[in-house]
């Protein structure tokens, strides 16, 4: 018995030390997809327990990093799509060739306008509000690929779709993105906005 | 390549994920083209934007909640370790029971085998050593075996005489009876080869039924024709087998030294 109990003990100090660097990183990952603090909380406990009670099927010296965020991606899809009634992009867009997608006219116009140079000093809490307005399929990709800098392949591998559909969805996501903030750059902001935008800057500054 | 595919190829090369071969040619493109250079630009700077203000937004995880959810991970680990624990001792009860039912199953193979040996040794009326009164056949066992051997009296049934007989290679005293109908009575010196207490269990061999009982350190085994009505009247107490898992039932045949029955 002796033997079962230290052995335990080890394992769950393992899994500690590989878990250690990444609770942030999945924390501000949760946050995103969830839009919630209490939410992200749960998701990522919900994320860590799993995680540890399939830590024996986890293949040591493997990308442990890639392994937990697809355990949260798996878990938050699953509560997601039980809890809320927003529809996923891919049942509309995932049957158009990736080519139409890259090219959707509407978009393509907006990169070929030579003016859309975002404002060297972007504002977190918009980009932060341009991404939480994102659709869940672009939000993911968003997420893993420029606030996590996975791979395509990781990121393949995390969502379990193809690497050519991560490229797609993430051309896509990134435009919306520059939509929305380069919109926001030209509108006059609203009072509450403009106060928090003043703060902002004032922090900076 | 043309300006279409550079845009269709520009995620990737922005994310360092073109591969070499695709790259050179994207890169050759840029370097003749007089307008992708501008946007390949723009897109680079605007992605390094959007990038920079997401990493500087993104919170770190609040301390009182990294702490609970390590505490749960703790008490998962320790009740998974107790899961373990009950799984082990759940394991260790289950050998044990299979060597308790194993055991019981070898002990009464080891009864059943004795209950064969006497039927047949009774079923082959081998010659008696001595036919002479109860007390007479008692004090001519003294001294060839290592106990006690007593004639017990059953009602209606007359012992004629006795002689030493191997079952199993296991001495045993053999006193037969010739009334009403004819039985072997078989005494053996208890070492416990064969499993059986003090209520009477009965079993069949041989086409005879065997009833065998303890009495103290003496063990005996009852052969005879008698159907099982007529054993119970002879045997108080006696059942069919298995009758362990009955309440014991007292015996009230007389084995004390014939001397002393009446």
């Amino acid at each position: 018995m002796m033997f079962g109990l230290s052995r335990s003990t080890q394992h769950r100090t393992q899994f500690e030390a590989l878990l250690a660097p990444w609770l942030d990183p999945l924390y501000a990952s949760a946050l995103r997809l969830t839009r919630h603090e209490g939410n992200a909380q749960d998701l990522v406990q919900d994320t860590v327990m799993r995680a540890w009670r399939f830590f024996e099927k986890f293949e040591k010296g493997t990308n442990f990093r890639a392994w937990i965020f697809k355990i949260l991606t798996n878990t938050f899809i699953n509560s997601y799509r039980r809890n809320t009634r927003e529809r996923s992009l891919q049942d509309e867009s995932e049957r158009q060739s990736v080519e139409a997608r890259f090219f959707s006219s509407e978009l393509t116009e907006q990169t070929q306008n030579p003016e859309a140079h975002l404002v060297d000093r972007l504002m977190s809490e918009d980009v932060i509000k341009a991404i939480d307005g994102l659709s869940i399929d672009f939000r993911m990709v968003v997420i893993l690929a420029d606030l996590q800098e996975f791979s395509y392949k990781e990121i393949a591998e995390i969502l379990d779709i193809p690497v050519g559909t991560v490229m797609s969805r993430l051309f896509r996501g990134r435009k919306q993105l520059q939509k929305v903030l380069l919109a926001r750059e030209e509108l006059p902001a609203s009072p509450a906005i403009d106060l928090n935008a003043f703060r902002e800057r004032k922090k900076l500054a | 390549m043309n300006c279409r595919d550079l845009e269709t190829e520009l995620t990737p090369y922005l994310d360092g994920e073109l591969p070499a071969g695709a790259r050179v040619e994207f890169e050759a493109h840029l370097a003749s083209c007089p307008t992708c250079p501008r946007n390949v630009e723009v897109e680079r700077h605007n992605l390094s934007m959007i990038r920079a203000a997401a990493k500087a937004a993104a919170p770190v995880a609040p301390e009182d909640f990294k702490l609970k959810l390590l505490a749960s991970l703790r008490t998962d680990s320790e009740r998974q370790r107790r899961g373990r624990l009950q799984q082990l001792t759940a394991m260790a009860a289950g050998v044990t029971l299979a060597m308790v039912v194993g055991h019981q199953a070898y002990r009464s193979h080891q009864r059943r085998l004795y209950e064969q040996d006497a039927a047949m040794r009774h079923a082959r009326q081998f010659p008696l050593e001595i036919e002479q009164s109860p007390e007479a056949i008692e004090r001519w066992f003294g001294g060839k075996v290592d106990y006690r051997v007593s004639v017990p009296r059953f009602p209606n049934a007359r012992a004629t005489g006795a002689r030493l007989l191997q079952v199993r290679d296991k001495p045993a005293a053999y006193i037969r009876y010739d009334a009403p109908r004819q039985m072997g009575l078989f005494v053996y010196g208890d070492d416990h080869d064969v499993d059986v207490g003090t209520e009477p269990a009965m079993a069949t061999s041989n086409g005879y039924n065997v009833v065998s009982w303890r009495e103290g350190d003496v063990v005996y085994q009852l052969v005879t024709d008698l159907d099982e009505q007529d054993i119970r009247g002879l045997v108080p107490g006696s059942q069919p087998a298995p009758s362990e898992s009955l309440p014991p039932q007292p015996t009230t045949l007389d084995v004390r030294p014939a001397s002393f029955q009446h």
